[in-house]
């Protein structure tokens, strides 16, 4: 049966400008994303690698070129529909996991789902998803109260709270001791078995054995995969 | 849509509840003080202007001064017009007054000053003069060699105008009145203390001892009858006086307040050039915390729009967020207004050399303060939630 691909970059280019020099951070880049992928992306600091991901993730609108979801192009719509898609079809995860300061390990996980649901299935659904990253007794302490490792899977969860298809995860375990990085890479891999389509970003040798595919970048473009 | 609106109540209530409370006192704490700020002056100038005001009324004019007709010198008849104003029920109490055109000479300073025959009875119950005796006592209706002057005729240290006064004069000095070639020396029986210029430059004497000076002269006749009338009550009480088919001048106590109605609007148009100042300086003041509040928490604004939620969400919350700390700071700044301010400035009143002024509290204007305190703590949320929401994604997450 041929691969179904969920992702579609055709062509991508972004270009920075920091001050008066202008860095060409995607030269035109095209991959597929398929369907269950565990796609990791690799390359030197500078080469594009969470450039990409940005583009991917809708954090950011590339210069040029295209970006198809799901059949739906993501690159010429309203800041609306684009809220809309991270809301419900992709999870990013951040390297520094972007919580709410204020708000406790369920309180995160369930905002996202607030949107859609009552704040009662809210809760339950965010409860479960704790309780699946192993974080069941710290579900209400606040990010200042938890560890690295636990922030991110708070982040993991949060991301993964409105079940969307595609989870996008840049460096998640950059800032972690190695047990938490395993433990959270263990749960990318169980995700991934679950039926989620895995897009991330690494510097991690060991974790780059997790994924089904692995594209190299180097200056913009793809060097590998 | 339905489901989606409960995010800002979700987001505020843990904001509020975990956020840093220093911060949250001291916003809360500035949105009170520029309520204050905005009331205060407000308050003060309308004291002012009802102090002046009351001062006029309660003891110079009445609410309504009746004077001579054009081309007479005096309201004759006085017995008649007497029992006509008596017939109408607005008025709720009179006292003629006859001016007496004459010079005081006491301690070998003789100057001239308004002098004034009353019959104290009917006096009293149209001014307070009587109730602001600083020495003595006020005059009786048979006290027939004793005047009252005011404070400013006495003069002494302190005393504004001692330079065209008695210098020190004191309850049982002799005062020599003098007019049309005759003279009578009089005891100082009290010296009153209004507060009101125009007021403690005048002297009272009885008619009583003015009949028996110049006999007949000025029998059945007055230069001005005050009255006293319920508040509001003047216009309609000069319609009826003129329906009682009495031809003389009837003027509002605001007609007679010349000098101290120029005063009063100048305190109006400040107070309203001052307002407009204050709104200015709250809204300034306002916006700028509310703005650096929220510039603070442009990376969380970041993260709240990557999770996916709306930006008219985010928005929302930023906006509810500085209605909160403005109603606080509005209930805050209402407490120490009304808790301790106006009780303090009714205690310890400003002393003007028109009168005591407190703090008068207009709840038309408190509503409208009110509002624009709201309103400018909206747009001050607002304008930074929607630049935030409408810049760059990832600035905002990295807080550039």
């Amino acid at each position: 049966m041929p691969k179904e691909a969920i992702i579609k970059i055709k062509n991508v280019k972004k270009t920075y400008s920091t001050g008066e020099v202008a860095v060409r951070a995607l030269l035109g880049i095209s991959l597929e994303i398929y369907r269950g992928d565990f796609l990791i992306i690799i390359g030197r600091n500078g080469s594009g690698k969470s450039t990409l991901l940005r583009q991917i993730g809708l954090l950011d609108i590339p210069d040029a070129g295209e970006i198809i979801i799901n059949d739906q192009n993501v690159v010429r719509i309203s800041e609306k529909e684009r809220s809309e898609i991270r809301l419900k079809k992709l999870g990013y995860v951040f390297q520094d996991y972007a919580l709410m300061s204020d708000l406790t390990a369920i309180e995160n996980v369930m905002l996202p789902a607030l949107m859609l649901e009552q704040t009662v299935n809210a809760r339950k659904k965010a409860a479960d998803l704790i309780e699946k990253v192993g974080l069941k007794n710290r579900i209400d302490n606040l990010p200042s109260q938890l560890s690295g490792g636990e922030q991110q899977k708070v982040a993991i969860a949060r991301a993964l709270v409105n079940n969307p298809e595609i989870i996008i995860a840049d460096e998640p375990t950059a800032n972690l001791d190695s047990k938490a990085a395993k433990e959270v890479i263990e749960i990318f891999k169980k995700l991934n078995r679950e039926g989620h389509t895995i897009v991330m970003v690494t510097h991690e040798e060991d974790e780059e054995r997790s994924a089904s595919r692995i594209i190299e970048l180097a200056d913009g473009q793809i060097l590998t995969g | 849509m339905k489901s989606e609106i409960k995010i800002p109540f979700f987001l505020i209530n843990r904001y509020l509840l975990r956020g840093n409370k220093w911060k949250l006192f001291l916003i809360i704490f500035l949105m009170s003080a520029a309520f204050i700020n905005l009331v205060f002056v407000t308050s003060l100038f309308n004291g002012i202007i009802e102090m002046s005001n009351r001062q006029i009324i309660d003891t110079y004019t009445g609410n309504v001064m009746i004077t001579p007709k054009e081309g007479s010198d005096f309201i004759e008849d006085l017995d008649v017009k007497l029992k006509k104003i008596d017939q109408i029920d607005e008025v709720l109490a009179k006292s003629a007054q006859i001016s007496v055109p004459a010079s005081l000479e006491s301690r070998n300073i003789k100057r001239s000053w308004p002098i004034l025959a009353i019959n104290p009875d009917d006096e009293k119950q149209v001014t307070n003069v009587s109730e602001k005796m600083i020495e003595g006592e006020y005059l009786a209706p048979d006290d027939d060699d004793k005047i009252i002057i005011g404070r400013q005729i006495a003069g002494g240290d302190g005393v504004e105008m001692n330079a065209f006064s008695f210098k020190g004069a004191k309850v049982g000095d002799k005062v020599t009145m003098a007019f049309d070639g005759v003279a009578k020396d009089y005891t100082i029986k009290g010296i009153f203390y209004t507060k009101f210029l125009d007021t403690d430059e005048r002297a009272f004497i009885t008619e009583k001892s003015l009949n028996q000076l110049v006999p007949n002269f000025y029998n059945n006749k007055a230069n001005s009858i005050i009255l006293k009338t319920t508040e509001g009550d003047e216009n309609r009480t000069i319609e009826l006086l003129r329906d009682k088919e009495l031809l003389e001048n009837f003027n509002t106590w605001e007609d007679v307040a010349g000098l101290m109605k120029t005063v009063t609007k100048s305190f109006l148009s400040i107070n309203i050039l001052l307002s407009i100042v204050g709104v200015l300086i709250a809204a300034f003041t306002i916006f700028i915390v509310i703005y650096i509040d929220i510039v603070s928490k442009r990376q969380q604004i970041g993260i709240l729009r990557a999770i996916g939620i709306k930006p008219y969400l985010i928005n929302a919350l930023y906006v509810m967020q500085t209605v909160v700390y403005s109603c606080f700071g509005v209930i805050l700044g209402a407490i120490l207004l009304f808790g301790i301010i106006v009780p303090y400035f009714n205690y310890y009143p400003f002393s003007l050399p028109i009168g005591d002024a407190t703090l008068v509290i207009n709840y038309g204007e408190l509503i409208i303060r009110t509002e624009t305190i709201i309103i400018v703590a909206i747009l001050a949320g607002l304008i930074p939630a929607i630049a935030t929401t409408k810049m760059k994604l990832l600035d905002a997450i990295w807080g550039r």
